[in-house]
């Protein structure tokens, strides 16, 4: 049983088509996560179920109940804004408070649920700063306790992390992850940013243009793309057409094929000959440019010794297995 | 440093100080003469007094006058601040497009001067249902139009740095109805901004002259009317008349500047 | 939806007083300046146009306008630049000074000047004992463009100081690493960047004294023709009165501050803008 499930939701201005067509539905305690590149809809997607903005026919049922036609601020959801949205003349206390103020809740409550929020984002002791003295990250924190504290039944995150440096944004994004599961609170998590999409997840539902393109796990999503775009947006496949793949794996394909790159070995006993004609140090990973059979793909292999590196020119047998393989449409 | 840069630095503070006495030599020479027993004929005062000033704060019609012009400059404010202040967050929140429009209207108490408009006035307002003139209400109708184009200068900076929309939006799932998230969330921070444009239309709408006397005149005095209207007596009267006007509008801009330094 | 109703409902005070207070006036002026003792039509304007009366008023208003503009231009641009380059103790104290005088205009200034410049101001019987003048009349058109000039300084400080933030200490030591000379810098860089800020600013001070009554009024007691003060002569005056006539005068004037209003628009959408 889903506790949230979208269902046939379509949304347009006038004759320009935002998204439709959505269905998708998350369990109790998941964090789904909605992929795409800027533009393609999700974060209208996101207001639409916060009702921020009106849709235009569809269903959203959460916990078995139609809110579609609620006012934001019946509705129960909370939402963490790419901008924070922190109110500039509130202090952290005061912006963490505000939604138990306009819930009526009494003075001792709303202070102690505050100061639970407050310790719950490791930001004590910061309760009487204003937003201007905080930091990016302190503010983006600010923001997810704020959310947390009316208890809401499901939380809404707009890319909360695009606007931090990466070191903060990997260590937020455990943060988050940590206390969504701690609490068991559905969440749905809006990014642009494949590998932040990859950690986080328990599903994913990757869009393109106002369409669902594929969703899953982030193992199906990632091991098995359901068509180029998929493949092209979840990791740096190869793409080869029918007759290149054909070609090179000897076997017939009637559609495009994508290889993930870590799935080639460049020191197999038996294969097909390359050239090395180019790397790229990727930290734990070489990336190989290779050239065989008048075609280029990429290949991955761990970086664990500085003097197996190949050096441009060097001439290396790819081994590739046919289950690495994928038609994509 | 070298000699040349020397120079030219010597230059740039001969420049601001030049342009510092310019502008301050009417108002010294003012003072001077308010302070001055007897000034006539000579390079300098022949003594120094504060009887006119004494004289001027115990007038009753200079008090009365000075009395008039703060209700009027006040009465204007706040209608000001009544009739803008939902209108731009209306503006801001549900009809940004109406902003183009009102950045063409507020020019027209620019590009319209108050002498033209008076000509209108005068004739619609005389009699008829709304018999204004003569009575302070035209001059803070009139007044508000004046502080218009600087207060909505003011408070759309204000509103732009601002993100109301976002704001709105992380009010409202919080629980707040519009009202209560304009009122707690987004008023509170326009604020400052709002008070240093008060402070500034007030110290330029207390010497507004042009309206006053046409519209108005001696029916319902106000301070600009009342210096006017004392021109043929004593210079040094008048001179004490002035600089206390001048040291209002001292006072209020300097707090203006003081709020503003203190925002950022 | 109601919020969209209500939200117009907001807009309707405003749109009240600012009818009565600006549009209306302005509409019965349009209207009333074609309405003639021979009626409708442009009798008005060619009456205005076709009495030397009214053409001194005219050309005094336009010769006074520009001087000061321009003058007041020039002072302020040298200044404000100056302005820039002191230390920041003496910038603030100046800046806040110009701020300040920048409301002493009107019936004060005049009042002020008199006593200045006036038959025996203090300043005129020092230069003629310094032999520097003859004699100085203050209520002469060149006493008014000296006057004006004085209100006109401290607004154009105001408008320039910000305009020269457009003008990058960077660029300039890109310049002269590449060769320019200072003269060089101001011909191909510093003018062409500022063009449109003093263009705009001179628009501004233009219309500024176009439209001034107070100090003129107060400096002459309506006795010096300039367009204003016929103006409000034709309505507020105690010879004769002609509110038509008066209209149509006024139009002329709302004409000529709309060209201006419409032109600085223009410039300051063309002028540079540097990005914070």
């Amino acid at each position: 049983m889903s506790f949230l499930s979208v269902k046939q939701l379509h949304k347009s201005y006038g004759s320009t088509m935002i998204f439709q067509d959505i269905e998708f539905s998350a369990k109790q305690g998941e964090l789904v996560t909605l992929l795409g590149p800027s533009g393609c809809g999700k974060s209208t997607l996101l207001r639409c179920l916060a009702g921020l903005t009106p849709v235009n026919g569809g269903r959203i049922l959460l916990d078995g109940q139609d809110i579609a036609a609620l006012s934001p601020q019946k509705r129960g959801i909370a939402m963490v804004f790419q901008s924070y949205a922190l109110f500039p003349n509130m202090t952290v206390a005061q912006n963490v408070a505000f939604g138990l103020k306009m819930q009526k809740v009494d003075r001792q409550t709303l202070i102690r649920r505050t100061a639970e929020a407050v310790e719950l984002v490791e930001l004590k002791g910061f309760e009487g700063r204003y937003p201007h003295q905080l930091s990016g990250g302190q503010c983006q924190r600010v923001a997810l306790a704020r959310s947390l504290v009316t208890r809401p039944r499901l939380l809404l995150l707009d890319e909360p992390l695009s606007a931090l440096d990466a070191r903060i944004r990997r260590h937020l994004r455990e943060q988050i992850r940590s206390l969504q599961q701690e609490l068991n609170l559905t969440t749905l998590f809006v990014t642009h940013d494949q590998e932040e999409a990859l950690t986080m997840s328990d599903r994913i539902v990757l869009m393109q243009e106002g369409r669902i393109v594929q969703s899953g796990d982030a193992e199906t999503l990632y091991t098995a793309p359901a068509t180029l775009f998929a493949a092209g947006f979840m990791g740096n496949y190869n793409i080869l057409d029918a007759a290149q793949a054909s070609a090179l794996l000897g076997h017939n394909f009637g559609q495009q094929v994508a290889i993930r790159p870590e799935s080639i070995r460049i020191n197999a006993s038996e294969g097909p000959s390359a050239e090395i004609i180019g790397h790229t140090l990727l930290g734990n990973v070489i990336r190989y440019r290779v050239r065989t059979m008048g075609i280029e793909l990429l290949v991955d292999v761990l970086n664990h010794d500085a003097s197996a590196l190949r050096t441009r020119g060097t001439h290396v047998t790819l081994g590739i297995d046919l289950s690495a393989a994928r038609e994509v449409a | 440093m070298s000699n040349a840069s020397r120079s030219v630095s010597l230059y740039h503070r001969l420049v601001v100080w030049l342009l510092f006495l310019i502008l301050l030599l009417p108002l010294a020479a003012t003072l001077l003469y308010s302070l001055a027993t007897q000034w006539s004929a000579t390079l300098l005062p022949s003594g120094l007094t504060l009887k006119w000033y004494a004289a001027l704060w115990s007038d009753s019609r200079f008090l009365i006058a000075f009395g008039h012009s703060l209700v009027v400059c006040v009465g204007a404010l706040l209608l000001a601040i009544f009739l803008v202040l939902p209108l731009m967050f209306v503006i801001a929140y549900h009809f940004p497009r109406l902003d183009a429009l009102m950045n063409v209207l507020i020019l027209l108490p620019f590009a319209v001067p108050p002498v033209v408009s008076s000509v209108g006035l005068l004739q619609l307002y005389a009699g008829g249902p709304l018999p204004l003139i003569g009575t302070p209400w035209i001059l803070i109708g009139c007044y508000f139009t004046i502080a218009l184009p600087f207060m909505y200068r003011a408070i759309s900076n204000n509103l732009q740095a601002l993100n109301v929309h976002d704001l709105m939006d992380a009010a409202h799932l919080l629980g707040a109805s519009t009202f209560r998230a304009a009122l707690l969330v987004v008023l509170p921070n326009l604020r400052k901004g709002l008070m240093v444009a008060l402070f500034l239309s007030f110290s330029f709408l207390i010497g507004e002259f042009v309206f006053a006397n046409i519209l108005v005149g001696a029916r319902y005095e106000t301070l600009q009317v009342y210096l006017y209207n004392m021109r043929n007596g004593s210079g040094h009267f008048t001179s004490a008349l002035v600089i206390s006007y001048f040291l209002v509008v001292l006072i209020v801009t300097w707090a203006a500047s003081g709020l503003s330094r203190d925002k950022s | 939806m109601k919020g969209k109703w209500l939200a117009t409902l907001c807009l309707l005070p405003f749109l009240i007083f600012f009818c009565a207070f600006q549009i209306a006036p302005l509409i019965w002026i349009a209207v009333n300046s074609l309405k003639s003792l021979d009626g409708w039509g442009l009798g008005n304007f060619s009456e205005i146009l076709g009495s030397p009366f009214y053409r001194q008023a005219m050309r005094f208003s336009l010769e006074i306008s520009v001087w000061s503009s321009v003058l007041g231009l020039l002072i302020a641009v040298l200044g404000s630049y100056s302005l820039r380059q002191v230390d920041s103790r003496l910038r603030d104290f100046v800046t806040a000074f110009a701020n300040m005088t920048s409301n002493f205009a009107g019936v004060p200034l005049a009042f002020a000047f008199i006593i200045l410049l006036g038959f025996n101001g203090c300043l005129t019987l020092l230069l003629k004992q310094a032999g520097l003048i003859e004699d100085f009349n203050l209520y002469s058109k060149n006493g008014l463009i000296l006057i004006y000039t004085y209100f006109q300084i401290p607004l154009g400080v105001l408008l320039l100081y910000p305009a020269f933030d457009a003008l990058r200490e960077d660029w300039r030591e890109a310049a002269s690493l590449l060769g320019a000379s200072t003269w060089h810098f101001w011909r191909h860089i510093g003018l062409p960047v500022l063009t449109p800020a003093l263009l705009g600013t001179f628009i501004i001070l233009l219309a500024n004294a176009l439209g001034a009554y107070a100090t003129v009024y107060a400096l002459t007691t309506g006795n010096f023709n300039v367009v204003p003060v016929r103006i409000a002569a034709l309505v507020s005056g105690d010879i004769f009165l002609d509110p038509n006539l008066a209209s149509a005068l006024a139009m002329l004037l709302v004409i000529l501050m709309t060209v201006i209003t419409f032109t600085h628009q223009w410039l300051l959408r063309r002028s540079y803008h540097v990005k914070r």
